[in-house]
Parts: structure tokens; sequence; C-alpha cells
């Protein structure tokens, strides 16, 4: 607690923070070329300088590389025990905000291994979940000091979690009578498309508007993504031709470990993917979906904006850090996958004017190698937050 | 499927006896690295290996290879359990049954092996067990047990922790009374001898047990702990079937593979290990939490397989914030030698273990040792695989780059002079790689109308 208000007190004044110069051999920018020999300056919590040669005017920091914070879409905070909503299928108006529980150590997980931004979702049960936000991973236990955005996306789900949801989320019996989700793909499919015709029909008569077609009609105006899972072949298909149908502008398919199989419908329908983590067995586990080592490279050359996510795994090998170089070795070029970590998450979730790239006046979310990013051979060492260094890559940090 | 994998891996039938194998660097790991080097193995073996202008090379040799790739020697699994059909006995205490009559030749396990450029594979039963069955060493090639034998009945499987259904006062009594019994009925046979009682012989008669040769001769116990005086008076040809592996583990034929899946078995390993004198003998397999017995590890002088994660985590009470400990590291620092295992993820790779040890901290030379020199050590192949040298076994892995990089792929393996694996012939790589398109999706179409259209205009330029 005394921690807390610590925090709190730091964030609160912005004199606190430090002035810090980051040297690396190689300065990855994902906004442009790569800078050997550069350094990236930070000043009050944002980058005030980029370029090569080794800067000055601050405390400095050495490694062998840097990037920006990696950006997680698919991070599965925790939200606790109660964490279904049992009441309606589309609890489109609920904000996820409401039940994240930010002190979970799970966030200094993701913090202390890159991941500086994500976006927290409602979890997948319900057809239409909920609003999801976008939130730093590390600063004061409160939502204020982490909010990058409220009401970043709408949520949605495809595939058999929607569709398994009339159970208990714990323990094997029912634990409440609102069970009237639907049980089968064709539920969940029609009641996604209702949600829609009802909206289109409330445009056109002001006495059927209620909150949630008020939300959906930002969701068909373009003014809120939406994110839609599904992991198999037949579910992003299903968010294609959904997206096709109601003119959605801004869609992108979250867990799409099958988009392999369907490229040309992506590219068609102008959906973007977010790829859950590899497997080296290609099985996901999860509606029997198979992700191909290529799947990240064949969307990226067909045209696919592609983001990859961790998924809040606590497998080291298997953090978001490390899932750049499997999208690698199934032929992603080094740039794409930093971009694919980086600046298109932070594009597709519209927070880009802030965070997913070192460039002046963006916010000081850094992370330091001590080898080529990416490589199973390489760590995160250092990690700064909003200018705050929450991982000292320097050696004998009171150990 | 059978003739995918026949296609892949079925070179070994047609050994030649020499080749070479030509790479533009070459980690020996025994020594510096050589920048174009070639390696010649003949009859199975190294028989010469260095720069390319030292090397005579044989003009009659096939050759594979090029300077554009990194040779290794084959990776050694110092301890596993997946290629059996069942790893586990239901049979508290059974080291008279050999993992030999349970190994599947054709387990995918096997082949990811060579996917994964292991050329080397201790097989020992399951941890769920107090004594197992006797382990076996392979190679990662051929269809029946036989073809893959490296060294039959190698090692002994024990476990310091709860068997299914068992706590850790059952289980330590049952690894006591294992001995205890032992003792007990080498006892009783030297006082049948002593006796007259000719029953012990009659039985191995009536069971057709081997009674020739050095069958038939009595020999004192050997080892170090305790003895059973007079066993020179019994034939070994006599001594019973089910009690013969462990009085064998005590006089040191067999290696020990102890596992231990809390620090608080290890005590327990090492106190069974020694009261019978196979300390000397014992390989700990441990879970990643048993870090925490290091100091007593060290002491004890035993090496260890690390079963578990690389980053053991675990919650501080009062924090309630993640701890993570690298525990090669700790090893590293109490001077203990370890071999990594690829058991502890769905990688079935020691390249990318030791890969991830070097990024957690560890220096790439110790790190490449425990996927390949270390392991040879501990399974007493020290001399024959694990390093690339004169007079080993010709076992070597081609990398298209550097081995320890996400981006490299082993493209060719080579197990005693045979060519064993090539990753262009390699069906299921490409399927993990590419994904296989289903009939009718889009992708498929184009690929099709694509193929067809390239068909068109190879007939128009004829």
């Amino acid at each position: 607690m005394i921690r807390s208000v610590l925090l709190l007190a730091l964030l609160a004044s912005p004199t606190a923070a430090q002035d810090w110069v980051v040297r690396a051999d190689t300065v990855y920018t994902a906004s442009g070329d790569p800078i050997d020999g550069g350094f990236v300056k930070v000043s009050d919590g944002k980058i005030t300088g980029v370029g090569s040669g080794r800067g000055g005017g601050g405390d400095v920091l050495e490694c062998a590389a840097v990037t920006p914070g990696l950006i997680d879409l698919s991070v599965r905070i925790d939200t606790g025990s109660f964490s279904v909503e049992q009441s309606e299928e589309t609890p489109i108006e609920l904000n996820v905000a409401d039940a994240i529980d930010l002190f979970s150590y799970r966030w200094d997980r993701e913090l202390k291994s890159g991941v500086t931004t994500v976006l927290a979702n409602p979890n997948d049960r319900a057809v239409l979940g909920g609003l999801g936000v976008v939130l730093k991973t590390g600063g004061g236990p409160s939502l204020d000091a982490r909010l990058v955005k409220d009401d970043a996306v709408l949520r949605a789900s495809l595939g058999s979690a929607p569709a398994s949801g009339n159970r208990a989320p714990r323990g094997s019996r029912p634990s409440s009578f609102y069970f009237r989700r639907p049980t089968t793909r064709m539920g969940t499919e029609w009641v996604f498309r209702k949600a829609f015709y009802d909206t289109i029909a409330a445009s056109k008569d002001a006495e059927r508007r209620t909150g949630e077609t008020d939300v959906l009609a930002r969701v068909l105006s373009g003014e809120l993504p939406i994110a839609v899972q599904g992991w198999a072949t037949q579910d992003v298909r299903t968010a294609c031709y959904l997206k096709e149908e109601f003119g959605i502008p801004r869609m992108f398919v979250d867990a799409a470990a099958e988009a392999w199989k369907e490229p040309d419908l992506l590219v068609r329908s102008g959906a973007a993917v977010v790829l859950p983590p590899f497997r080296f067995e290609g099985q996901t586990g999860v509606d029997g979906a198979f992700m191909a080592y290529n799947t990240a490279a064949l969307l990226q050359e067909k045209g696919v904006t592609i983001a990859l996510s961790g998924h809040g795994t606590s497998d080291v090998g298997m953090r978001l850090n490390k899932q750049p170089g499997y999208a690698m070795r199934g032929g992603l070029s080094f740039d794409a996958a930093l971009a694919a970590v980086t600046i298109n998450p932070a594009r597709m979730v519209g927070v880009d004017n802030r965070v997913g790239s070192l460039e002046e006046g963006k916010d000081a979310d850094l992370v330091l190698w001590n080898g080529k990013p990416f490589e199973p051979s390489s760590s995160v060492i250092g990690v700064l937050l909003d200018g705050e260094l929450v991982l000292d890559p320097r050696p004998n940090d009171d150990e | 499927m059978i003739a995918h994998i026949l296609t892949a891996f079925a070179l070994f039938g047609v050994a030649d006896d020499k080749i070479v194998v030509e790479a533009g660097r070459i980690i020996t790991q025994s020594g510096p690295d050589i920048v174009d080097g070639v390696i010649v193995i003949e009859d199975g073996r190294i028989t010469e290996i260095g720069p390319a202008d030292d090397v005579d090379k044989p003009w009659d040799a096939p050759v594979i290879g090029g300077p554009d790739y990194t040779a290794m020697p084959g990776f050694v699994e110092a301890h596993t359990s997946r290629g059996l059909d069942r790893p586990n006995e239901s049979l508290d205490v059974a080291p008279f049954l050999d993992v030999r009559d349970s190994i599947d030749p054709v387990a995918f396990y096997f082949e990811d092996c060579l996917r994964w450029g292991i050329t080397t594979v201790n097989v020992q039963q399951g941890n769920n067990c107090i004594i197992g069955a006797r382990g076996m060493i392979v190679r990662p090639v051929g269809l029946t047990v036989e073809e893959m034998m490296v060294r039959p009945q190698h090692g002994l499987k024990l476990s310091a922790s709860p068997k299914s259904g068992k706590s850790r006062s059952t289980q330590a009594q049952g690894m006591r009374r294992a001995f205890d019994e032992l003792r007990r009925y080498l006892e009783d046979l030297v006082q049948q001898k002593k006796d007259g009682d000719d029953f012990a012989r009659r039985e191995a008669l009536h069971q057709g047990r081997d009674l020739e040769g050095e069958k038939a001769e009595g020999r004192e116990m050997g080892g170090t702990a305790w003895k059973v005086d007079g066993l020179d008076m019994v034939p070994r040809g006599e001594i019973d079937e089910k009690q013969e592996p462990l009085l064998e583990l005590i006089e040191g034929r067999y290696n020990a593979y102890f596992y231990c899946s809390s620090p608080m078995d290890v005590p327990r390993a090492l106190e069974i290990a020694r009261d019978n004198g196979f300390l000397a003998k014992t390989t700990l397999v441990l879970h990643e939490r048993c870090w925490k017995a290091a100091d007593l590890i060290a002491e004890a002088g035993v090496p260890v397989v690390l079963d578990g994660d690389q980053m053991h985590i675990e919650r501080d009470p009062l924090t309630g914030k993640e701890i993570e400990t690298f525990v090669p590291g700790v090893f590293k620092d109490k001077g203990i030698r370890f071999a990594l295992s690829s058991d502890n993820t769905d990688t079935h790779s020691l390249w990318f273990q030791a890969s991830l040890a070097i990024g957690f901290g560890l220096d790439a030379k110790t790190a490449m040792d425990a996927v390949t020199q270390t392991p040879a050590e501990i399974l007493g192949l020290g001399k024959e695989v694990g390093s690339l040298e004169e007079g080993k076994l010709g076992n070597v892995v081609l990398f298209s780059g550097d081995p320890m990089s996400i981006t490299s792929w082993v493209e060719h393996v080579v197990i005693e002079g045979e060519e064993v694996y090539d990753r262009s012939k390699d069906v299921r790589n490409t399927h993990l790689l590419e994904g296989t398109k289903p009939p009718g999706s889009t992708s498929a179409e184009d690929a099709e109308e694509a193929a067809k259209k390239e068909a068109d205009d190879e007939d128009d330029e004829d």
C-alpha cells in the first residue's frame, strides 16, 4: 500500500521524471530504417530525440538494441472469478475497465518482458462482449494512471467460446438461470447479425435506439474498431463475411490461427489480423485450429495488416518478446516482425499517436535488449515506461 | 504417411562406408571452430576433420553440405520417456523390466529428433515409479529397436517423488524396502547354499535361465556400500532375475537416473544412492524448482538433467510479485554439471533450449555443451559422441545458418556416416511450415489456378 502511494506520488509530479539517454548498437525505431550506433533521448516521460551518435543530456543506459515498447492486443489480463457475464449474449455496453484487477501480478510479468501497452478486452464468452480499453502495463494501480484509450474496441467472439458459455465458468453445474446463449456457430452468428440489424433499424427509427445500438452505430461508422475472435478457418471466414455484409470499416480478427487458409478473403474484406502465439507443433488446441509457421509471412506478403500476441502466457519462451522470432522462422522479415508487435497493433486500436514507434513526442516506452531482438538467444534487459526505468539494464542492480 | 516417412528417412538402408561433410563453419565443441572445414567419416567414425586445405578427401566418397552450412555435433538427449509406447509401469518396483520392450521405433518423437538434430537419445521409463525399468540409449533411426540400439540395458530409473497415489513417506519406505528385500534375499540365498538346499538352482533350471559360463560362477558381492558375505558360493545364474538388476546397480553396472520433483526429494535421493553405494553413478533428473537444493547437489558432486523449465517462477508471499530464477545459471554458479533436456517444452529441440539459455545469460560454450558434451559424458559416451573429433562417431548436424538463431533450420543429419535426414524431403516439415491447404478454399483454388497457368505457359513455350 505504501508503495502504491509512493508510485502515485511519483506519477502525480512529472518533475520527478528523470532524463535518460539510451545508447544502443542498433536503434530499431519501427518508423524508419534502423539506426546503427544511435541514441534515444527521454525527458519528462516523452521521447525528445532519436538519432545516430551518442546523444547527451541525461543518465546513460547502454545496450545492444533498443526497440519501442511492445504492444499486445490479446493479452488475457486477469479480471477475476466473476468474469463471465451471464445476463445476456450481447452485453455491449459493459466496459472491461470496471472489472480489471490492476493489482494482479500479471501486469509486472508483461511489463518486465517488454510489453508496455495492452488492449484489455472482456473475455470471449459472449458474442458481443463489451468494450475494451488500452492500458499501460505499469504505473500507479489506478485506471487514470494507466489509461491510454477508453472505449478502444468492441469485443466480439465467434467459434466455440461463446457457444460454450451456457455453462458456469467455473465448476460443472450451471450457477444461474440465465442460460439463453447460442449453443451453435449458427446461433452465434445469428446473435451477431441481429444486433447489427437492430442498429440499422434504430438508425431509421429513433424509438428503437438503445445504448447498445448507439455503440454498434459507432462500430458501423468506423469510430470504434471491432475485435472479433475467430481461431478456425470457418470463424475467420464468418468474420470477413460479417464485415462485408454490414460494411464495418474497422475490424481485426483476433487469434486468427487459420488465417493462412483465407488470406485473399481477408484482403478483400480489409480485416486486419492478430495472431495467437506460435506453436512448434502447429496445433493451437482451440477449435482444432492449426497455425502454419509461415502464417505471418504469408499474410504480410498478401497485404494483410498483422499483429502478434503473447496471449498472457507464463512460458518465458512463448511471450510476446519471442513471438516475432517465430514469425521470422516462418519467413517474415525482421522489419515486418517488429512492426507486428509495435506500430501495427498501435494503429489497429488507434493509439499510434502516443505509442508504437520511437519518434519525438511519443511516450517514452522503450525496450532494451542484450542482443538482436526476438532471438531466443537474446533477452529483454531493460524497460522504460513513460520515461520511468522499470527494469534496470545496468549490472549489479542491488543483487 | 508411412510412405512419406520412408522417403524422408529411409536413406540409412543404403549406407555408404564413406561420406564427406563440408561446412563454412564447423563447431567442434571440443576445440576451436573451423572455418571452411571438412569432416571425413569412414565406417561410421570421423577419420579426419580440419580446414578444407588440410584434409585429404577420399575421391570416391559422396559429399554433402557446402560453404553456406554450419556443422555441429549431433545433439544428445540426456533423458526422455517420450519414445515409449507407455512411459510408466503400474508395478512400484520393477527393475527387471526393460524399455526395449516398450520403445516404439515409429513414434513421432524419434522422427522429430532428426528434424531437430538430436542423434543420441537416452530412453528411460517415466517418472511415475519407485524403481523403474532398465533404460536404453538409442539413435533415432531404424524400424526396429535393434537397429536403433546404441547401448542396451543402460541405466535404471528411480524416483524420489511420490508415485501417483503415494505419499512421500510411502515412497521413501518403498525405496528403502526394495534394497532391504534384496539384502534379505541374498542372505537367504547364501544360507540355503550353506544348508545344501538346491532350491534356487532347481528354480533357475525350471525357468530355463542361463547357467553356463560366467553365469555358472559365483562372485563376491561388488560395490562399496554394504555386502552380503558368501555370495561367491552362489552361481550368478541362480540369482532371481527380479532381484539381479538392483544387485547390479549396487555393484556399479548401471547408471541411476533419479527423478526429483521437489527440492525436498533431493536429500532422499542422495541418501538412497549413498547408502547403497551408487552415488558415483547417479544423475539427478530435476524439476526446475529443485534449484533450491543446489548446495546439496554440488556437495554430492552428481550431475543433473534439467527436466523442467529453465526459468523457475514463483510468487513472493509478501508482495505477490513473481520471482524468476534462471535454473541453469544457478547450477553453473554452484559448479554442478548439467544437461538441458527437451522434455520441458513442446519444441523437442535441444538447439532451442541452448539458445534460450544463452538469452537468459548463460555463456554460449556452457549452453551448447549442455546439449552435446555434458549429456554425452553423463551417458558414459564421452568418447563416442558430443563433439566432432577424429575417432568419434560420425554424428553431424548441418544447419542453414547460426545454430543458435531462430531463423536457422536443420538441413541435414548424418548419424554414423549415414545421411538420415534431408529437410528438402521432409513432408511433415513442409506441412508445419506452410500448412496443407484444404481443397475448396480460395487459397487452394488460387494455388491450383497458378499451377495450371504455369503448366499452360510451359505448353506455350513448347
